[in-house]
């Protein structure tokens, strides 16, 4: 089973950085013409080697330019680290020399990201692509990068790997380049893997390989994952903290326990009620946050999420709640997140289990019942995906033509 | 590579009805202009009717259009262009003659194209906005819209004119002809106003192709992804981003050469260079149809082939392009 792959991992003895990745009160701000965008106020965390953080939040809430300000990919101008503080390894990232962030980037922080076809290059072969890295790290000659390359795409399953280096991007089908990049960013073998929503322009059927792939590179290469995505589905039965984000906040950040089973905030009891679940039941319809996230320019006062919250007081409007420790490593920025009578009354509780439930199974994100074996295989055996075989007979057959 | 022969030959096939709309309709032309074709053979003078009736009779004038046309293509395929009616010379060689100028002058023009087009081109995406990019955009809108005839005058009064005056006669550029035994200046050097000045709008053109493309691919993901392998801002430009953005400006730049190929009318009569496309303007006005023809039909054929040859590089350029095949994707 899944989980059981991920306690193995979390009870060996992990490797001395205690803090990987540290973020400290990070501040990206854009300047437009219409005004200052603060598309990240104040995001904090760390990263644990081996370990998966999930951030979760709507478009816009901040979480892809957090993580692309962690490599130094934030374009300036328009973009402006305005404050606070990214370590890797307790060395800072910020205002460090491009020839030192370059041996950083892809060789010990990777990172793939939403589309897989625009993300890779349409003129080279995948082969080249996945292997550039070795290249300018590792300093590989063409062979050695051809044959590297071979192992990377037989690693995470893609048949025929032989043949497939010498393809192109749009030679392959859509889970199988986002195959070709984890093996592209897993190359130099990192130390942190982002995924900046790596299955949302997934067929849905192909998303949950994708993910138990991650979980078996992470397993076999003890990376550290950094998990981007606006369903905290994907993230249920992955991550092993989750940071939620809203307006380029963080709102609420946990263990992925604490965060199913105790959410404190009105926005993530909000995110979890979206999540559709297995069985229909007209007592407990979806129910969608209303609204949509307020623009990041001239924020109005107060909690960034109270016009849309249900539960929002005249303080909630007037100031702006701080995020704060509530219990055991578990943060919330809503004051009424310590008063025990307005969290038990909360709607999410009743669904909490299920949920937990529909994660374990593989559901959420795919919203297709993994059957035992499959669950099994995705722990680590080699047994090759659903999606293998019917995408490589017809792709290989063209590809002779 | 198969694939590839297979699509050049249909290529070839398709250059037959091209080939076949362009002769008629260069034919009916000479049918409905007025002007009597015996009297420009003969020279506008007046003529016995012996004289008349032989000439008519020698270029098949009596026949019927159509049978006319079935003469003249039958030529064309023994290579045989018909003679032009004033010089008294077969039209093949007379644009052997005149073709190597404009040639020496497409390529000479194309080279400036390629060097200093692309150069500006990546310099002011790379330096999007800044002074260096607005002075060179600057520049590159005014080239565009100047007229050609009336760069090339404003060049020849300036190195050939004003700079001989300043330096007392130790500097200029020569200003008309393509050199020879006569000139005071080596044959290169008769070059270089004529292909500047020949080169200047499509430098314009190719310059801004290139900065909007490169512009437009350095907004691409695969960019980003570039950028976060490690790679260095030289190498993503180089080796990611160009060659992307190549492929359009390969297409202006290929059209290009096919139609300085066939010769620069403007250019070419401006600085009185004795190229393919003088010919042909000299032959228009004394309406000297089988070089206006044979010239049409000879540069209907570079066009084609260079079009030809653009369509093949794209597949060097672009992996996506695979000639002769049909998929889906």
């Amino acid at each position: 089973m899944v989980d059981s792959a991920k306690d193995t991992l979390n009870s060996e003895q992990l490797p001395a950085y205690e803090n990987l990745l540290e973020l400290e009160d990070l501040r990206v701000h854009f300047h437009t013409q219409d005004g200052v965008v603060k598309a990240v106020d104040g995001v904090s965390f760390s990263l644990n080697a081996g370990e998966t953080l999930g951030v979760v939040g709507e478009s816009g809430s901040g979480k892809s330019v957090t993580a692309l300000s962690i490599l130094g990919l934030v374009p300036m101008p328009p973009g402006q680290i305005a404050g606070g503080d990214i370590r890797f390894k307790g060395q800072s990232l910020i205002g460090m020399k491009d020839k030192d962030l370059r041996q950083i980037r892809g060789n010990h922080i990777a990172m793939i990201f939403q589309d897989p076809l625009s993300a890779l290059n349409p003129v080279y072969k995948v082969g080249k692509q996945v292997a550039e890295g070795l290249r300018i790290h590792r300093g590989y000659n063409k062979q050695q990068a051809n044959a590297r390359a071979i192992e990377l795409l037989d690693m995470v399953g893609i048949p025929n790997p032989e043949q497939r280096v010498r393809e192109y991007p749009h030679q392959f089908s859509g889970g199988m380049r986002q195959r070709a990049m984890i093996a592209m960013a897993l190359a130099c073998e990192p130390e942190i893997l982002i995924a900046d929503e790596p299955t949302t322009a997934l067929d849905v059927t192909i998303q949950a390989q994708i993910i138990e792939l991650m979980q078996r590179m992470q397993h076999d290469l003890g990376t550290a994952i950094i998990m981007i995505t606006h369903d905290l589905g994907v993230v249920a039965d992955v991550a092993d903290r989750i940071l939620v984000m809203y307006a380029g906040k963080p709102v609420e950040y946990g263990t992925a326990d604490q965060i199913f089973y105790e959410p404190l905030h009105p926005y993530t009891w909000g995110l979890m009620r979206s999540i559709p679940k297995r069985t229909i039941d007209d007592d407990k319809p979806l129910t969608p946050i209303k609204g949509n996230p307020p623009s990041l320019i001239n924020l109005p006062p107060g909690c960034a999420f109270s016009e849309r919250c249900p539960y929002a007081t005249d303080r909630c409007r007037e100031q702006e709640p701080s995020i704060k420790l509530i219990s055991d490593e578990h943060f919330s920025a809503c004051f009424y997140s310590d008063d025990e009578e307005f969290i038990l009354n909360s709607p999410i509780y009743d669904d909490a289990e299920e949920l937990k439930a529909q994660a374990a199974a593989g559901m959420l994100y795919t919203g297709i019942e993994r059957d035992a074996e499959d669950a099994e295989d995705a722990g680590g055996a080699a047994q090759p995906a659903g999606e293998r075989d019917n995408t490589a007979s017809t792709q290989a057959g063209e590809s002779n033509g | 590579m198969q694939a590839m022969v297979r699509y050049i030959l249909r290529r070839f096939v398709q250059f037959v009805p091209v080939f076949i709309g362009v002769t008629l309709l260069l034919f009916a032309m000479r049918a409905i202009l007025p002007g009597d074709p015996v009297l420009m053979i003969a020279g506008e003078r007046a003529i016995s009717p012996a004289t008349y009736q032989k000439i008519v009779e020698n270029n098949h004038l009596d026949e019927p259009l159509h049978v006319q046309y079935g003469y003249y293509m039958s030529g064309i395929l023994q290579g045989d262009f018909g003679h032009s009616y004033q010089k008294g010379r077969s039209v093949t060689s007379i644009f052997a003659d005149k073709f190597p100028y404009t040639a020496r002058l497409a390529v000479a023009a194309i080279a400036v194209e390629i060097v200093i087009g692309l150069t500006v081109g990546i310099v002011s995406a790379i330096k999007k906005y800044s002074f260096m990019d607005m002075l060179l955009t600057l520049s590159t809108s005014v080239l565009v819209s100047m007229p050609v005839f009336w760069l090339g005058l404003l060049l020849q009064s300036f190195f050939g004119i004003w700079m001989k005056k300043v330096t007392g006669g130790a500097f200029s550029l020569p200003i008309s002809g393509a050199g020879g035994p006569i000139s005071a200046y080596p044959d290169w050097v008769h070059l270089i106003l004529p292909a500047i000045t020949l080169a200047s709008v499509s430098l314009a053109v190719t310059a801004r192709i290139m900065r909007s493309q490169l512009l437009e691919v350095l907004s691409q993901d695969y960019i980003r992804t570039a950028y976060a392998k490690g790679l260095s801002k030289r190498d993503v430009i180089i080796k990611h981003a160009l060659k992307n953005a190549m492929i359009p400006v390969i297409t202006f730049i290929g059209i290009d050469f096919g139609s300085m190929m066939s010769g620069a009318i403007l250019t070419e009569s401006v600085f009185s260079w004795p190229g393919v496309g003088r010919e042909i303007y000299l032959a228009i006005t004394a309406r000297d149809w089988p070089i206006v023809m044979g010239g049409v039909v000879i540069i209907v054929l570079i066009v084609m082939a260079i079009n030809l040859l653009i369509d093949i590089s794209y597949a060097l350029f672009d992996p996506r392009i695979r000639y002769g095949t049909n998929r889906a994707d």
